[in-house]
């Protein structure tokens, strides 16, 4: 895989990104990141709170509505992580953690989409599950992403 | 004001069994993961509140959208107690940074706003039979709010790019952004 790291880190993307010192390279594509975390991330832990029995007032199948802020989060941050991926390859393609927290992102939007396909038709016993593995799967996402920063073994291939 | 920041430095890292906590192998790491599990929860309750205000889901009565508001507050104190751990850890990196400055700024700016959203329109919005449309004042919190909790976020995020390092002659101003010569 070397050489593939060492091609993808040549790039002038790659380059750009990595080492740029405008504002509106690694530092925005981060901010950007962080602000499609907290809008994925965040809408999921809502309607799931919402499931689990929170705010029981709310008409369940309107929650709907505020599935597309997630949609927007997870958008903004295919593309940021693109770039952040493509900034440094071998840091997060040589470890492990990556593929699980990007496991966790896959199970996370599976459970998201399930969940608002019928919304307004689960069980309580669908409601409590389906709850905790959403919260479950984003939380743990996040904390995975977190530990990349500590956790890889190789900076660079080249 | 430099005054104040090299008092608050030396206060906070005469704390220290939480700077030797932080700095064990997992302690930053498990800190950090809290501290974006807390910023999610926050714009995911606050956040859809704030848009519920500005005319998304017109459906759900704002009362029972409000009902989310609680764990936003949770979010907030799991950043708050986290923050609190980074700050003591290692005060100079916070306490002198510009970045950490703006983000004081828009946490409280924002709790503030709150504080108006409180004391002005939240009766109005949540009483019994109140309409579906919030008034302008009330649109105006929620945009403001959205804002400055973004803003909160990237300052958060742009953090290590502001490190503010020892001072170079001229000494700092009113407000240091740079490491004070002391000692």
């Amino acid at each position: 895989m070397n050489p593939v790291f060492r091609w993808i880190e040549s790039s002038a993307l790659s380059v750009w990104t990595r080492e740029s010192t405008s504002l509106l390279a690694y530092p925005a594509i981060l901010s950007a990141h962080a602000i499609g975390m907290g809008l994925v991330a965040g809408v999921s832990a809502a309607i799931a709170l919402h499931l689990l029995g929170v705010a029981p007032e709310i008409p369940t199948v309107e929650m709907r509505r505020y599935a597309v802020v997630a949609w927007i989060g997870f958008a903004l941050n295919a593309v940021s992580g693109m770039l952040l991926l493509i900034a440094y390859p071998t840091k997060a393609l040589t470890n492990p953690l990556f593929y699980v927290k990007l496991s966790l992102v896959a199970v996370g939007l599976w459970l998201f989409i399930a969940v608002n396909k019928q919304l307004e038709k689960w069980t309580s016993v669908a409601r409590l599950w389906l709850g905790i593995s959403l919260l479950a799967s984003w939380g743990g996402a996040i904390v995975a992403g977190r530990l990349l920063a500590y956790t890889y073994r190789r900076l660079m291939a080249g | 004001m430099v005054t104040f920041q090299m008092w608050l430095v030396s206060t906070f890292a005469s704390v220290k069994p939480i700077g030797r906590m932080m700095h064990t192998a997992w302690g930053w790491p498990i800190a950090e993961s809290l501290h974006f599990i807390g910023l999610s929860l926050l714009i995911g309750t606050v956040g859809l509140f704030d848009l519920r205000l500005l005319g998304v889901a017109r459906r759900i009565p704002i009362a029972a959208m409000h009902r989310l508001i609680p764990w936003g507050l949770v979010g907030f104190g799991i950043n708050a107690l986290t923050g609190v751990c980074f700050l003591l850890a290692e005060p100079d990196q916070y306490v002198y940074n510009p970045s950490f400055h703006f983000k004081a700024l828009f946490i409280v700016a924002a709790g503030m706003n709150a504080l108006t959203f409180y004391l002005t329109s939240y009766r109005r919005v949540t009483t019994d039979g109140a309409p579906d449309d919030a008034p302008l004042a009330a649109k105006v919190s929620a945009a403001v709010s959205l804002s400055l909790w973004i803003g909160v976020i990237v300052a958060g995020r742009l953090l290590t790019f502001y490190r503010p390092f020892p001072c170079q002659p001229p000494e700092p101003g009113f407000l240091a952004t740079c490491i004070p010569g002391f000692r």
